[in-house]
């Protein structure tokens, strides 16, 4: 016995070798540099917790905050939704399922630069033609060019791209259900719509926990996104905490006040997955 | 000037599917035999990346002992920083004269060119310029000036004389070929402001003109601000973005490089670089430059113009001999031509002109020596004047905007 856990201690020994060297000792540094006036390079002093307070001040961290939260939360619940409902189309028996299932899963093999270069032709050239041609005025601009719109562009590319992996882990969880169950409910009279709710819903609700986790924690931190559409504009108005610290901490030379600010996000997005793991589960359980 | 900037996207995607390329391109001659040495030019542009390589060809074939690995990664700037954090600095690097030059410079990771032979062959205004941008406890000349650029306003020739109209020479003339533009049903001027960046030309040109001397210093200093002295700035800013076309901000540089190139558009706030780009998109066309007139004196009207290329070694490179060897054949007055004549820039090398007639209105600025620097390579990096300015125009919001600018920098500075 005492043999067969020494084999298992000597498996993992490596993986949290490497976790801790690429993972762990970065934070450590991160944390460490973010008490520091440290520009990236050159001499650094200790200047306690004024990094950190500054931060809070700090109007342009804020409004990156703002706009993180509205982006992810939007783009959560309609990635959830969306790929929710194309995981039970996939799941119905119908034909060219496993090819559709395929192309479904394309988005998420593409790199999201590559997507972003797409959808920016879409935004600036597509859209806008069309809308012309057909006379809708609204929508002749480059909604990337407008402030108040930007991030509804972003919201578009970010789900259309999302969806494609959530889709495979609902697949996952309607594969788990028996047909045995469904028939029973058409045979006691069940609509579609009381099977949804009553079978299939609460069936899959540990993939929707881990859905909604996952995609929270992805779109907290949107980056490469925003560099492929907008570059955090017009303004700053599309500019996400994630981009804020990059473009503040190593263009900007703030490298120990933008670690402060990364040190702040960190807490923050654990105490957001924590919280949902536990609103979520403590359902899972009910159900 | 972060020009590349505006062509993140392109680089970006051609990075993404060409990566391999990349490198292949050094690491080809990486592998030739008797590359006993191993340079790594570092590079912040992507444009002139084809003219490097050429250069380096020649170079290498003289030098066979020598061999140099050209590197411009997307984001150049940033990428440089964080290399920095590493403490994994190129041998040699070709950057911009702006306030990236000046904080490397201050963190001491540049060798002090001053007093070499190198800087005597370059035009001392542009010695000058990048000498400022270096924090005044530090003393020295930590770069060699090489390739120059000119902040224009670009137009379409044949645009102009359908239009009836001269080449303006005051701050009034111009105001009123843009109406007269703009009453024929022309768009007058071809705005790129989805690139936060390019709103910057014109930002530039008519700030440098109205700023007082030594703005950023006295600035700093608190002896200045936004509020007070740049008030004039932002109305002229807010003037000239009443003659755009209909979506202002929904179209990038490249974009915009082909529209205007297409005849949409009479003039185009941009550099001298970009007229290859719209050349690529209509070869044909007939443009000319004129440096854009602030005020109403045309004696006082200068050109904006910066160091677009300098290079600057590293102390901690092993192969200082051979860095020199490579500086000393691009300072050659036969290769500093062949740049300036493939990028459509100018040269910081002393004799070395730019004969192209497109640059015709522009020449006599760079003879009698009206030029003036750019006013955002001295603001701090981390304040994104850039963005400021560009929600500013969306926005038009004097007041706010001019007390914003004065607190981000203040905040940059203090952190």
């Amino acid at each position: 016995m005492q043999k067969r856990q020494n084999a298992f201690i000597l498996m993992t020994i490596p993986a949290l070798a490497l976790f801790f060297i690429f993972h762990t000792f970065p934070v450590l540094q991160g944390i460490f540099y973010s008490f520091t006036d440290w520009k990236g390079y050159g001499d650094w002093n200790f200047v306690g917790f004024k990094n950190y307070l500054n931060v809070f001040q700090d109007g342009r961290a804020l409004s990156a905050y703002g706009f993180t939260f509205q982006f992810s939360i939007v783009s959560t619940i309609l990635v959830n939704i969306f790929s929710l409902v194309v995981a039970m189309g996939l799941n119905a028996k119908i034909k060219f399922q496993k090819t559709l299932r395929a192309v479904y899963f394309m988005p998420n093999i593409l790199g999201i630069l590559i997507v972003g270069y797409i959808f920016n032709f879409i935004f600036a050239h597509f859209i806008p033609d069309i809308a012309e041609s057909l006379g809708i005025n609204a929508l002749s601009k480059n909604i990337l060019g407008d402030p108040d719109l930007a991030w509804v562009g972003i919201v578009i590319m970010a789900v259309w791209q999302a969806v494609a992996f959530n889709t495979i882990l609902y697949l996952a969880g309607l594969v788990t259900i028996s047909d045995d169950l469904y028939e029973a409910a058409s045979i006691d009279g069940a609509g579609p719509w009381k099977k949804f709710w009553a079978i299939t819903f609460p069936l899959i609700a540990p993939f929707f926990t881990i859905n909604m986790v996952l995609a929270m924690k992805n779109f907290l931190m949107v980056f490469d996104h925003i560099i492929a559409l907008t570059g955090g504009g017009p303004g700053q108005s599309t500019e996400s905490i994630s981009l804020l610290i990059y473009r503040g901490g190593f263009e900007g030379g703030e490298f120990a006040y933008q670690s402060a600010n990364a040190v702040i996000y960190f807490i923050v997005i654990v105490i957001i997955s924590v919280f949902q793991i536990r609103v979520l589960q403590k359902r899972e359980v009910e159900m | 000037m972060k020009k590349n900037n505006g062509k993140i996207l392109t680089s970006l995607f051609s990075l993404a599917v060409g990566a391999t390329l990349l490198t292949g391109c050094g690491g080809g001659d990486a592998g030739g035999e008797g590359g006993d040495v191993q340079l790594e030019l570092f590079s912040n542009k992507s444009e002139n990346m084809e003219t490097y390589e050429g250069l380096i060809a020649e170079f290498e074939e003289q030098n066979p002992t020598i061999d140099i690995e050209l590197n411009a990664p997307p984001e150049a700037e940033t990428v440089l920083k964080s290399r920095l954090t590493k403490n994994d600095m190129p041998d040699l690097m070709a950057i911009g004269g702006n306030a990236t030059y000046g904080d490397l410079a201050e963190a001491g990771i540049f060798k002090d060119f001053s007093g070499s032979d190198y800087l005597e062959q370059i035009q001392p205004a542009y010695i000058d310029m990048i000498n400022k941008l270096v924090g005044e406890e530090t003393e020295g000349t930590y770069g060699i000036p090489y390739a120059t650029n000119a902040n224009t306003v670009i137009y379409n020739k044949d645009k102009l004389e359908e239009l009836g109209l001269e080449v303006p020479k005051t701050w009034d003339e111009f105001v009123n070929a843009l109406e007269e533009a703009k009453a024929a049903g022309e768009i007058p001027v071809q705005f790129t402001l989805k690139d936060a960046w390019t709103g910057m030309i014109s930002w530039n040109s008519v700030a440098a003109n109205i700023q007082p001397d030594n703005f950023a210093a006295k600035k700093s200093a608190g002896e200045a601000s936004f509020q007070e002295h740049y008030s004039e700035v932002a109305d002229k800013m807010l003037t000239l973005v009443e003659y755009g076309h209909d979506d202002n901000f929904g179209v990038g540089y490249s974009d915009g490089n082909t529209a205007f190139g297409n005849g949409e558009g009479v003039f185009y706030f941009q550099g001298n670089w970009a007229i290859p780009e719209i050349k690529k998109a209509n070869p044909d066309i007939n443009l000319g430059v004129f440096p854009m007139p602030v005020t109403n004196n045309p004696e006082e009207n200068k050109l904006v113009s910066g160091v677009d290329v300098l290079f600057a070694m590293s102390t901690e490179t092993e192969h200082e001999e051979e860095a020199r060897k490579f500086i000393e054949f691009l300072l050659e007055q036969e290769k500093a031509k062949q740049y300036i004549d493939e990028q459509a820039a100018f040269s910081a090398v002393k004799g070395v002109l730019q004969e192209d007639p497109v640059m015709e209105g522009i020449k006599q600025n760079f003879e009698e020596g009206t030029i003036t620097s750019f006013p955002d390579h001295y603001y701090p990096a981390g304040m994104q004047a850039a963005n400021l300015i560009q929600a500013f125009l969306i926005e038009k919001n004097k007041d706010e905007f001019l007390k914003k600018l004065d607190n981000e920098w203040d905040k940059v500075e203090n952190r």
